[in-house]
């Protein structure tokens, strides 16, 4: 058994989402552990994600959360009801941590509510168990509206989740410690050579939002052939060895020593180690994009159909995105504009793309594409004013 | 015979009947041979039992594929004795919380087998079923247990009869037995002579107490006849197929909706073999009755593969067939009526007059029936033709009624009704009789069940349902004039055997019984799903029951409707009905848990 703290009072934060609103949820985490120092805080997340971070420092511990196992089970109740109810509280109990004071549930759907109740100590009514928008807290009621109706919001999601948490944004980036581990040997030397280290995300979660190989291949191409000492690393899942394999394809032999394709090679935490030794990453995926603010390399993404900057854009300073004016599959692709602004520094629209450089203010993270701050800073503050007064006026103050 | 006298004497402390005929029976069934491996391997008429080269590994590997499905709690019924290595294999791989049971169709095999090979130590936890299949069956259905029927084919295959006598009384046993509801999707044609019949399955199944969920393709007839009216032939079959595949995906979109314990479709359902094959990577269970001529409509041989549990009103070759196909199941069901549908109508005089005469057909015009009814023309008595597909039988217009219109089933029945003898042939391609008549039609069973006279084609299978007190059947068509002329002239014996006719329907061949056969079958295979729900242990007082040292689970299925079946979903919904300030219990919170992966939406488009 864990020890506990001399108050015994404990706090949870489930975040059951994809990879990338897990990164996302670090600064919440940060910041409430800033706000009571003295509460251990414990971390629910999806089990295959469990290592991501587990390095944090404001995580006392990981609860990995199973979800093929509850479908196994679920499935097993036709069999033996009593069996599966007693083999459902015998893992419950194994988590040791039944009865926190106080979860944070970043997740608005029947499963974070329910579990919500499980884990919490204390008793829940019928109504409350079910989901229901009465029992939303009104930055869950204004995330909901924003994904609905997009508009105008400059707030991003993770300081949303700050706010929704009841803690003001901490003003800086989290960044997990460099600790790398072993890679497969013949990665080994990604990073280690001198030049610039660039990886690629090859894929995204979603196949309306993937970039296709051959336009990786002319971006590897042209950056390869204007930069002598350029390398690049090809990252991806193992559903994603084919793109790997088709962009390898399409470049030039005399390039292709200074491409590395690993994708479907990596266990997460390999991943990390490979991120960080990249100056740049990027790629349309928001997950890796934002691993890659974790460990302290700068991502460049390129976001169309239904990613939004100003929401999951790469939280931190210094992070750039090309955002696609339509919602629709872009016909043309910001390469030579990407080339120019990682190798030289240089700030060049696209035909179709509108390029944001992001920024840290009180607020958190904000995005600007060189129109102005100061709108952006008030329309954030009306946000945090309205939905957490208390918080805005600590902030304020 | 130290060796048999060994195992007998073992034998004899359990199974002293048993015992005593072994004693007194001769063997010689098995030839004995050594094995290239040395152990002792067997023939029985010239065909090896067991590998001539390692016969235990041989057991291992059958032993090996059916050990994984057989569940705690379950007897394990094994056919096929050979040299038992097959039976001790089993053995050693399940648990002791699974019973074996081997049944002994013959006991000089059984002798051959106790001379070769000894029984200890694994023989002690075999249970040996020797005896009359039907009995057999009876002593296994009372237990209660789950059972699950496996087949070691190179030795059962010789008793072939025995087999299939215990595997229909164990069916019946079953079937009487079943209390349990399951849901079904029941899929049916677009068109056609099985749909009536899967109204009918649908009643039936219903009148067992199970949820049918009718997926009826007949609402998109119009747009499918429609398609039938295209010139080009390529462009109609290319639009029909197109239809019947978006049919088919529509099929998986329902059943996505609300999965079903089985999905039963009749023949001329329009699912797709992907469809198929996908739904089985789902776990769907699958089930086909295919109610036609194996040997006129053969797009089986493509679809065998797809369907997990097939029924044929054929038997024979037909089952072979499907087997060879690709069937993985392949069971006889034949047809049946439905007494809701078919039964003794008293007419008004006009309709009598309309619809009756003193011979009467109702039916398609194939070639068989186009080339033999003109001999019935020109007799002293009355000849009316209903039905559809005459078209250039001059000879046959006088007396085709309603301009050769289909015929509906209310028609249908006040025809059957109405006249004197009903006359029932079996359709063939050919021009005479069916030179393979071997099945029943529906029709048969119909008209029985309507209490009205028929004179049937005679059929290999009617001994089967119908005695000849029950039934007049002919050979060769010259002989319908003179059983006509002398059936007409005994209303006393004709309503003696039409009475006597529907009372075999009703006891024996309706739709009802049909289905609980089917049911039970699927259940014997299935003994952990299909079978659990048949046999109530999922009925709320079988939970009570069994979760009785679980006090939270206790009162929480006590709080269900009783007399109804329990699944998760409705204990969770009955938690949900508790008003928005009743505290729940941890335990309700984890049934709700539970319950929001169980309902997670079925990828199955």
């Amino acid at each position: 058994m864990l020890p506990k703290s001399a108050s015994n009072s404990r706090a949870l934060l489930i975040q059951l989402a994809r990879l990338g609103d897990l990164v996302q949820s670090l600064p919440a985490i940060e910041a409430i552990q800033e706000r009571y120092p003295e509460r251990p805080l414990d971390l629910l997340c999806s089990a295959p994600l469990a290592p991501v971070l587990a390095r944090s420092h404001a995580i006392r511990r990981v609860i990995p959360w199973d979800g093929a196992q509850w479908r196994a089970w679920a499935d097993q109740w036709t069999q033996d009801p009593a069996a599966t109810l007693r083999t459902v509280q015998t893992y419950l109990a194994s988590l040791d941590e039944i009865g926190y004071d106080r979860v944070y549930n970043l997740n608005q759907h029947a499963r974070g509510i329910l579990m919500t109740h499980l884990f919490s100590s204390h008793s829940v009514q019928a109504g409350q168990a079910r989901q229901a928008d009465h029992g939303m807290s009104p930055w869950a009621r204004y995330l909901r509206q924003v994904a609905k109706e997009r508009g105008e919001n400059r707030v991003h999601l993770a300081d949303a989740w700050c706010g929704m948490c009841g803690v003001r944004p901490r003003g800086r980036a989290p960044v997990l410690d460099g600790q790398e581990v072993e890679l497969p040997e013949d990665l080994t030397a990604i990073g280690e050579r001198k030049g610039l280290w660039i990886a690629l995300v090859t894929g995204a979660g979603d196949s309306a939002r993937c970039v296709s190989p051959s336009v990786w291949a002319s971006w590897i191409r042209e950056f390869l052939t204007q930069v002598d000492d350029g390398q690049v690393v090809l990252i991806g899942s193992g559903h994603e060895r084919e793109t790997g394999q088709a962009i390898l394809e399409a470049v030039p032999t005399l390039l292709q020593g200074r491409v590395w394709d690993t994708t479907g090679r990596t266990t997460l935490t390999q991943l990390m180690t490979l991120l960080g030794r990249c100056r740049w990453v990027i790629g349309a995926d928001t997950g890796p994009l934002h691993l890659a603010t974790l460990v302290g390399s700068r991502a460049l993404g390129f976001y169309f159909t239904r990613a939004r900057v100003h929401e999951t854009g790469p939280y931190g300073e210094g992070h750039w995105v090309y955002q696609y004016a339509t919602q629709t599959q872009p016909d043309s692709w910001p390469i030579m504009e990407s080339i120019e602004l990682i190798c030289d520094g240089r700030r060049r629209a696209a035909p179709g793309w509108t390029l944001w450089n992001s920024h840290m203010d009180r607020w958190g993270t904000f995005f600007d594409d060189g129109s102005g701050k100061k709108a952006v800073d008030l329309q954030r503050a009306a946000v945090w004013h309205s939905l957490s007064p208390t918080l805005y006026e600590s902030v304020a103050a | 015979m130290n060796l048999f006298n060994d195992n007998v004497t073992r034998l004899a402390a359990r199974y002293p009947d048993l015992a005593a005929s072994l004693k007194s029976a001769v063997g010689g069934i098995l030839t004995i041979e050594p094995a290239r491996s040395g152990v002792p391997s067997a023939r029985r008429s010239d065909r090896w039992i067991h590998s001539a080269y390692d016969p235990i590994r041989e057991a291992d590997t059958w032993a090996n594929t059916h050990a994984p499905a057989c569940q705690a709690g379950e007897t394990i019924v094994v056919a096929g004795i050979g040299l038992l290595y097959h039976v001790e294999a089993l053995r050693k791989k399940l648990s002791p919380d699974i019973t074996v049971a081997v049944l002994i169709p013959n006991i000089d095999e059984f002798h051959d087998a106790l001379s070769a090979r000894p029984l200890e130590p694994w023989g002690e936890q075999i249970a040996w079923l020797f005896g009359m299949p039907a009995d057999i069956a009876q002593t296994l259905t009372k237990t209660g247990q789950p059972l699950r029927c496996l087949a070691y084919a190179p030795a059962s295959q010789a008793d072939a009869d025995f087999h299939s006598a215990f595997e229909q009384a164990l069916r019946r046993g079953i079937a009487r037995q079943a209390g349990g509801q399951l849901t079904i999707a029941l899929v049916g044609p677009i068109y056609g002579g099985s749909l009536p019949i899967a109204g009918y399955v649908k009643r039936a199944l219903e009148t067992l107490g199970h949820k049918v969920q009718w997926i009826d393709h007949s609402l998109h007839a119009p747009s499918y006849e429609v398609m039938g009216t295209l010139k080009d032939a390529r462009n109609r079959q290319l639009m029909q197929s197109r239809m019947a595949e978006v049919l088919s995906q529509w099929t998986l979109a329902t059943l996505a909706e609300s999965p079903p314990d089985l999905v039963l479709s009749l023949a001329q359902a329009p699912l797709t073999l992907p469809v198929l094959e996908h739904l089985r990577k789902k776990k769907f269970l699958t089930a086909m009755w295919f109610v036609e001529n194996y040997r006129h409509l053969t797009y089986w041989q493509q679809m065998a593969p797809g369907y997990e549990f097939w029924f044929v009103f054929q038997q024979g070759q037909c089952l072979d067939a499907f087997r060879q196909a690709g069937a993985r199941h392949v069971s006889y069901l034949p047809m049946a009526a439905d007494p809701v549908v078919h039964h003794p109508v008293i007419l008004p005089d006009e309709d009598r007059r309309y619809y009756g005469a003193d011979v009467s057909f109702v039916g398609a015009g194939y070639p068989n029936r186009r080339r033999l009814f003109p001999t019935l023309l020109r007799q002293p008595w009355s000849f009316k033709l209903w039905g559809n597909e005459w078209d250039g039988a001059d000879d046959l217009r006088f007396v085709l009624q309603l301009k050769g219109a289909r015929i509906d089933t209310a028609t249908c029945m006040k025809v059957f009704n109405a006249t004197t003898i009903n006359l029932n042939l079996h359709s063939t391609t050919g021009v005479g009789m069916d030179p393979q008549a071997d099945f029943v039609n529906p029709r048969t069973f119909e008209l029985a069940a309507c209490e009205a006279f028929q004179l049937v084609d005679h059929r290999s299978l009617l001994p089967e349902f119908f005695t000849d007190q029950e039934m007049v059947s002919f050979r060769a068509f010259d002989e319908v004039p003179g059983l006509v002329r002398r059936w007409l002239g005994d209303p006393a014996a004709r309503q003696a055997m039409t009475t006597a006719a529907r009372a075999r329907v009703l006891n024996a061949h309706t739709y009802v019984h049909r289905m609980r056969d089917l049911l039970a079958q699927i259940g014997l295979s299935q003994p952990d799903r299909v079978g659990a729900v048949l046999r109530g242990d999922r009925q709320q007082e079988a939970l009570v029951t069994r979760c009785a040292d679980d006090l939270p689970l206790e009162s929480l299925l006590k709080e269900c409707p009783a007399g109804q079946r329990i699944e998760l979903k409705d204990v969770a919904a009955k938690i949900r009905t508790k008003g928005p300030s009743a505290t729940l219990k941890r335990e309700e919170l984890m049934v709700l848990m539970l319950d929001e992966y169980r309902s997670e939406t079925r990828d199955l488009v």
